[in-house]
């Protein structure tokens, strides 16, 4: 279909709230009626598909997309090609929203704890019971006078959501929201704040860049926003520049963006920072830096010599003179930084190092360097992202300072580290209301279960971040009835701050959440002027918006200068590498956890197709596994398949060796996302999960949980694992498969190229 | 006498002459840009969605029975450091010269007037000829009646067939979509145009590696890319004339390899 | 052979199939019920459940079963072809054997013509194989070779039969002249009226020579396009030119592998000892000697072209098929059977013990199954793509449906011993002479 046809298309029907009414009965506005399919909506043909936009919830980079539905069926879920984050393509996980929709697997209708905490034992109930119960509880705590033991436990609520539940958080008399996720940039927004001042995660232009330097940053499958980020990179290799930009990955192993890359340079874990100010330092000192501070910064990077870093990162000297050389050379040139360089004890400081690079190479507020983004769209309102972590809930937990626990869609029983006692310490809380749409290990823990929809039954905003150097919202509505006894979250929220009056209720909007983001909208329409400029009426702008999916004004990003002074720069860099627990002698290897492709934080794990899809570099599906270089693993005895312990200073867990060429003798990785005790019949008891072995290291000025912060050892087991890899020889044998032209060889780009 | 000879050869023009390496009404090709291919799998998942592609489980991964259609092949040369890892997504090649269409006993598998060699799923009767004979091991055999657990059958894409037990199946080019194009087309009374469709694969690709469209319009996308001189055919030694084309990577010789792995 | 009489021989070869011991029942009965649970009960769960009851993977569609067929096609090369050729060639040593050695044919044929159904996705729909009219006009793949094969088997399976029943008439004739009871009648219908008149003779034994004639070149036919099943592939390890006379010949030593092995049970079994000689024994034995050095060549050549080919793909398959896991063992077991051990008979006194050509014999049809297993089991696991290669491991079914087809085959036999006479009355009455007065010798 083309893009006009299918704008045509959904326009025409008027779809809007008119869906709503078609299939909604949780959002049912007031007064609509039942309407039998003998008189069919005029949109719905049977055998024909409708296309309807929505937004990607899977992660949370906010990706528009086109729910295919048939028959008031979702079918398929497609990027949206007008959405300037998506651009029509969908990741991996994207496209499994529609499993995600008829997971078997769902939570399907409100339920109350049965058994003991933890046991799994929830018998039904109504929702008008369970909306009383937990306003009940909430008005017991309210009364007490212990509002403020309110705890609100979410992943990062976008749009208007995040809004309405600060709303009631507030009205409530609560300031305790905490969000979470493991992989919520919580490093990446501060050091961003703390030296450039932005607020937002600024664009990196991939597509536009002559070099593209990584620290870990893995694009191609989670860092991000992997679509918009992967489409920049394809931009950049064979689209319509005068040459075709190089890439290189910094990373101790050779993850999938790695793969891409024309030079993989495996740092030693923990040192990536020094490398970059190394680097920085070539080019301060080469005279290419030409800022007025220069003095200040050549002190700054005084100690981070060449021969220095090179001792520590385990980098030939002359390497990082070439980087430094090509790096300042090509422009514009980039500097990112990912999981890895961010999951040190010292994250932050990796980050700040980054920005330095990049700014002293002088790719801030550039076409192919680093572009801000504004955080203006949300008049003041926006929900800050960076708030307390999740340390600080365990540690109010833990000191009895919870009275009532609010759970939405995170889990850090799973996704924080063994040591950190996360579940332990949940289960102080005396009373925990779960609005998950899934049984997980955190959900396992509540009394009583809310269900909410999954995003395709919900309405939905979105405000994009990291957005592309322009603003960009992503309209959410739904494109299927409810597949299951399940409540938009928003109307839940609203039900409850009703039921506990007060404060909370005079917060909470009349009517439905669908109302009030439609009312939300209006308020944004009549702020914003690139927004009323661009339709006469607000009726009408919300329909378009709807059959567009968002609103955002497509333009060059706004170029303004950004710097990074030397002084804020000082307060973060260090000369030390990263720490890492366990002895040296006792452990001797590094251990690198890494969120898979498919499986992200362990969200896709009840997902059949990502089970199935085999992991982009080891390509093993339904399980997990330990990356082990073939020496190490030659030194240790153990081949590809065998079962052995990883064990560190704070426990143990088993997993399959997997022999990769692409890792450091001294390190091994181990995918997150595996290993559910719960989660559905597709996750459960299955494979493991490494995050039980790291140490509860935070990055103190941001509470963020370090991931590479942990020495472990392998334990022969002698028994085989339970391996299953696709890939039976990734040996070429000379048979021209995938064939190459080095860079020069043949004319780099196509002129027919777009 | 004349009379029969007359009736015969009618008789004969009446049957369609089939397209096959003479002429074709489309010439669907695709265009698969490894530079631009970073391996993610999105078009995996895009199969998987759009075709209906069971999930077999552990048990049967394990044995080499995993469906997919499309999917991405990963070579790895050199010992650390010195590592290159090289993707290239594989889905059938709808050969011209197929060998997988002499094999076949009852025509279940064919080569139809646009170039695209399909798969009749009644006519086939499970001989295993074809996926023996195929050069690029793509091709798929159910080999149980598959069931998706409920609610997930109701994602099911009503435009494909769900395969029974017993059959052979493949990449189709996404012939449900062609169709749709070319009825579209035919009511507009036209041919069809460069964008009417995507496949799956190609839709959902981040990196826009992926091209299709109809070799026979000079001024097609994959008319332009498939005169790049980066251009290559999989296993083109075996003739078998595939209707994939690739573009070799840009990628620098490995340190010491002392050869570039082809020569452009 | 010398002292038997006329008499002797029909008493003798009707009581083969008059006198029945209970071990005989108790053996038949055996067989049939392992055949019923090994091979149809197995197929029976495997058409429930699908294909996917076998070890058959991706790159791997064709396995034990493909390679059952080909080993059945094989051991059917024994009878007609060797009847007709010795025939041809009027080798007096023939008489007693071949009859025994055509019912092998046949049974074995059907025995292979099953597995091409067991082996189908749909097998309910086999018809659609075969060229029959139908509204949609729609006509079979005349360019497939397995459509050749379904020619090739039923032109086979039908000239097998016709060339057996032929043969049978005289003796049929015979048999209908000393049984009673259920027999006659039925023994009355089969030889169609058969009076012996020299007329009939004449008829007889010139249709007899057309069949030998006809059948020479449609046996040898018959397994070299089985060979073009694997040869008009592209896959490396099967797309040999050197696959048609490899089969033929492969075919012809284990058929006539299999003719020692039964013939040795069956002469002990039936006491037929003074009808199969260890003359009979000798000759095939040395048929043996050079069916094996004749293998061992085409072997070589085999190995040699692939490696001097010397293509990545080759490379990997002979390297696959000769060095390494999981089939290596295999192909070292069927060198020794096909190619070492049949050395053995060099000697004549090796060739006249039985007990030495049991063991080779059986040797023989081991190496030569495993041999038409590997050409299936370490070619298609490495075709060309290495990402997609993937070892075959057969699964119990097809073990037990392997297993079973020998007990099917088995029983076949035992049934036709009883219902057909087993070594030809009038031919080895040939071999006798015509007893004109007491103390007549031939020689």
């Amino acid at each position: 279909m083309k893009r006009r046809d299918f704008l045509k298309f959904i326009g025409a029907g008027g779809i809007g709230t008119g869906l709503g009414i078609l299939f909604g009965q949780a959002i049912k506005p007031p007064g609509s009626k039942l309407i039998p399919y003998l008189i069919p909506p005029e949109d719905v043909i049977p055998g024909l598909a409708n296309w309807y936009a929505s937004l990607c919830t899977q992660c949370s980079a906010g990706c528009g997309v086109l729910v295919k539905v048939m028959d008031g069926r979702a079918k398929k879920v497609e990027g949206n090609p007008l959405h300037p984050v998506s651009n029509g393509k969908l990741c991996v996980r994207g496209q499994s929203g529609v499993q995600t929709l008829y997971n078997p697997d769902r939570i399907t209708g409100p339920m109350k704890r049965k058994g003991a905490r933890g046991s799994n034992s929830f018998e039904p109930i109504s929702w008008d019971e369970a909306i009383r119960e937990v306003s009940g509880k909430l008005k017991e705590l309210s009364s007490k006078g212990e509002a403020e033991k309110l705890y609100l436990l979410s992943s990062s609520l976008g749009g208007h959501l995040g809004m309405l539940a600060d709303d009631f958080m507030a009205g409530f008399g609560s300031s305790n929201s905490i969000k979470y996720d493991l992989f919520d940039n919580r490093n990446l927004r501060y050091a961003n704040k703390s030296t450039m001042g932005l607020d937002a995660i600024p664009h990196y232009d991939i597509e536009n860049t002559q070099y593209l330097l990584s620290f870990g940053a893995d694009f191609a499958s989670t860092w991000l926003s992997p679509v918009a980020l992967s489409r920049g990179y394809g931009e950049m290799r064979q689209g319509g520049h005068s040459a075709r930009g190089k890439f290189v990955q910094v990373e101790p192993r050779l993850s999938l963006t790695a793969a891409n890359a024309d030079d993989w340079v495996p740092a030693k874990p923990g040192t990536e920072a020094i490398l970059a100010l190394a680097i920085a330092r070539e080019i301060v000192e080469s005279g290419h830096y030409k800022g007025s501070d220069v003095s200040a910064w050549k002190s700054l990077l005084a100690p981070f010599g060449r021969t220095y870093a090179a001792g520590v990162t385990d980098v030939d000297k002359g390497k990082i003179r070439t980087i430094a050389k090509e790096f300042m050379n090509a422009r514009p040139s980039l500097a990112i930084g990912g999981e890895s360089i961010s999951g040190y004890s010292n994250g932050v400081s990796g980050l700040v190092a980054i920005n330095i690079l990049n700014h002293v190479a002088g790719n801030l507020g550039i076409e192919g360097g680093v572009q801000p983004n504004s955080s203006d769209l949300f008049a003041g309102r926006r929900a800050d992202r960076v708030g307390p972590g999740i340390d600080a809930l365990i540690k109010a937990a833990n000191g009895s300072g919870i009275g009532l626990l609010l759970h939405y869609n995170n889990n850090p029983a799973f996704t924080t580290p063994g040591s950190a006692h996360a579940v332990e310490a949940i289960k102080n809380v005396p009373y925990i209301a779960s609005f998950s749409s899934f049984m997980d290990e955190t959900t396992a823990l509540a009394d009583i279960i809310l269900p909410s929809h999954t995003s395709f039954e919900d309405w939905g905003d979105d405000f994009t971040d990291p957005a592309p150097g322009f603003q960009v919202a992503t309209l959410m509505q739904p494109v299927v009835s409810p597949v299951f006894k399940t409540r938009s979250l928003g109307d839940t929220i609203i039900g409850l701050g009703k039921g506990v009056g007060g404060a909370a209720a005079a917060k909470m909007p009349e009517g439905t959440y669908a109302e009030h983001l439609k009312d939300s909208w209006s308020g944004l329409y009549t702020r914003n002027k690139a927004m009323n400029a661009s339709e006469l009426t607000f009726e009408r702008f919300w329909r378009d918006t709807l059959a567009k999916g968002g609103w955002w004004k497509e333009s060059k990003p706004k170029m303004s200068k950004l710097k990074v002074s030397a002084r804020s720069a000082a307060r973060h860099i260090s000369k030390e590498p990263a720490k890492f627990e366990g002895d040296n002698s006792q452990y001797p290897l590094y251990l690198i956890p890494y969120a898979q492709a498919g499986h992200l934080d362990g969200r896709g794990a009840n997902v059949p197709w990502l089970q199935e899809l085999p992991d982009p570099i080891t390509s093993v599906v339904w399980g997990s596994w330990v990356e082990i270089n073939p020496k190490t693993a030659s030194r240790l005895g153990v081949k590809m398949g065998d079962m052995v312990e990883i064990e560190s200073p704070y426990g143990k867990i088993l997993s399959p060796v997997f022999v990769y060429e692409g890792i450091r003798p001294d390190t091994v990785a181990v995918p997150i996302g595996q290993g559910h005790k719960l989660y559905g019949r597709y996750a459960e008891n299955r494979g493991a999960n490494p995050l039980e072995v790291l140490p509860p290291t935070v990055d103190s000025r941001t509470g963020a949980y370090a991931l590479n912060s942990t020495r472990v050892r392998i334990v022969k087991t002698g028994r085989p694992g339970d391996l299953v890899k696709m890939d039976v020889s990734t040996d070429e044998l000379g048979r021209n498969i995938v064939q190459t032209v080095p860079p020069g060889g043949a004319p780099h780009k196509d002129t027919s190229h777009h | 006498m004349s009379g029969i000879l007359t009736r015969l050869k009618d008789k004969l023009a009446s049957y369609r002459v089939p397209g096959y390496r003479t002429k074709f009404d489309y010439k669907w090709t695709m265009v698969v840009d490894l530079d631009r291919c970073n391996g993610c799998e999105a078009c995996v998942v895009a199969c998987y969605a759009e075709n209906n592609l069971p999930v077999v489980g552990k048990r049967d991964c394990d044995i080499s029975r995993r469906f997919s259609w499309i999917r991405i092949e990963r070579y790895v040369e050199g010992t650390y450091p010195d590592v290159k890892v090289k993707f290239i997504p594989i889905m059938c090649q709808h050969c011209d010269a197929a060998p997988c269409e002499i094999g076949c006993p009852v025509y279940a598998t064919y080569h139809n007037q646009d170039g695209l060699n399909v798969q009749v799923y009644n006519r086939c009767v499970g001989t295993f000829t074809c996926a023996t004979y195929c050069t690029y091991d793509v091709r798929r055999f159910n080999w149980f009646t598959y069931k998706w657990d409920a609610p997930l059958e109701q994602q099911l894409n009503p435009d494909v067939t769900v395969r029974e037990m017993g059959v052979m199946e493949k990449c189709t080019f996404c012939i449900q979509r062609i169709r749709v194009a070319k009825d579209t087309a035919k009511d507009e009374g036209r041919k069809v145009q460069e964008g009417d469709m995507k496949t799956a694969c190609e839709q959902s690709c981040p990196t826009d590696a992926i091209t299709f469209g109809d070799l026979n319009d000079p001024h097609s996308k994959v008319s332009k890319l498939a005169k790049s001189p980066r251009r290559y055919r999989l296993l083109e030694e075996l003739d078998t004339d595939p209707s994939v084309i690739y573009l070799k990577r840009v990628m620098e010789d490995r340190k010491g390899s002392g050869h570039g792995t082809s020569h452009g | 052979m010398d002292n038997i009489s006329y008499n002797e021989i029909n008493d003798d070869v009707v009581r083969t199939m008059t006198k029945t011991t209970w071990k005989y029942w108790a053996l038949l009965i055996f067989c049939a019920s392992m055949a019923g649970v090994l091979w149809f009960g197995a197929w029976a769960y495997q058409i429930y459940a699908g294909q996917g009851v076998t070890g058959l993977n991706t790159p791997t569609f064709w396995g034990i079963y493909l390679a059952n067929f080909v080993f059945w096609i094989g051991i059917s090369h024994s009878g007609t072809l060797l009847s007709a050729i010795l025939f041809i060639t009027a080798t007096p040593w023939r008489r007693s054997i071949y009859r025994s050695a055509e019912a092998i044919t046949f049974f074995s044929v059907l025995t292979a013509a099953v597995f091409i159904f067991v082996h189908m996705g749909r097998p309910w729909n086999f018809y659609w194989t075969m060229p029959y009219f139908t509204t949609r006009e729609l006509w079979v793949n005349f360019t497939s070779p397995i459509m050749f094969d379904v020619f090739a088997i039923s032109t086979y399976m039908t000239s097998s039969v016709i060339f057996l029943y032929f043969g049978s008439i005289p003796d049929l004739a015979a048999v209908r002249d000393k049984v009673t009871g259920w027999r006659k009648p039925v023994y009355t219908y089969l030889s169609l009226g058969w009076r012996g008149t020299d007329a009939e003779w004449h008829w007889l034994s010139k249709s007899y020579t057309f069949f030998a004639v006809f059948i020479i070149p449609l046996a040898v036919s018959v397994h070299s396009i089985v060979s073009w099943d694997f040869a008009l592939s592209t896959v490396p390890g099967l797309n040999k030119t050197i696959f048609a006379p490899y089969f033929v010949v492969g075919a012809i030593f284990s058929g006539t592998a299999a003719i020692v092995t039964l013939m040795a049970c069956y002469r002990k079994a039936m006491k037929v000892e003074k009808y199969i000689t260890l003359m009979h024994f000798d000759k095939l034995c040395m048929l043996l000697l050079v069916m094996s050095l004749l293998w061992s060549y085409i072997n070589v050549v085999e190995v040699f072209s692939g490696w001097y080919a010397n293509t990545s793909a080759e490379n990997e398959t002979l390297m696959y098929r000769m060095f390494m896991k999981p089939h290596a063992y295999m192909y070292w077991l069927m060198i020794l059977t096909n190619s070492i051990l049949p050395l053995l008979f060099i000697f004549k006194s090796l060739r006249r013990s039985i007990f030495i050509c049991i063991i080779v014999s059986i040797g023989i049809n081991v190496g030569m199954w495993i041999e038409r297993y590997l050409i299936v089991a370490t070619s298609l696991p490495r075709k060309f793509l290495p990402n997609m290669w993937h070892d075959y491991i057969p699964s119990l079914i097809e073990i037990s449906m392997t297993i079973g087809s020998i007990f099917f085959f088995v029983m076949l036999f035992l049934i036709f011993v009883k219902l057909w006479p087993s070594i030809s009355i009038y031919e080895v009455k040939e071999d006798i002479g015509i007893p004109m007065r007491k103390g007549f010798k031939r020689h």
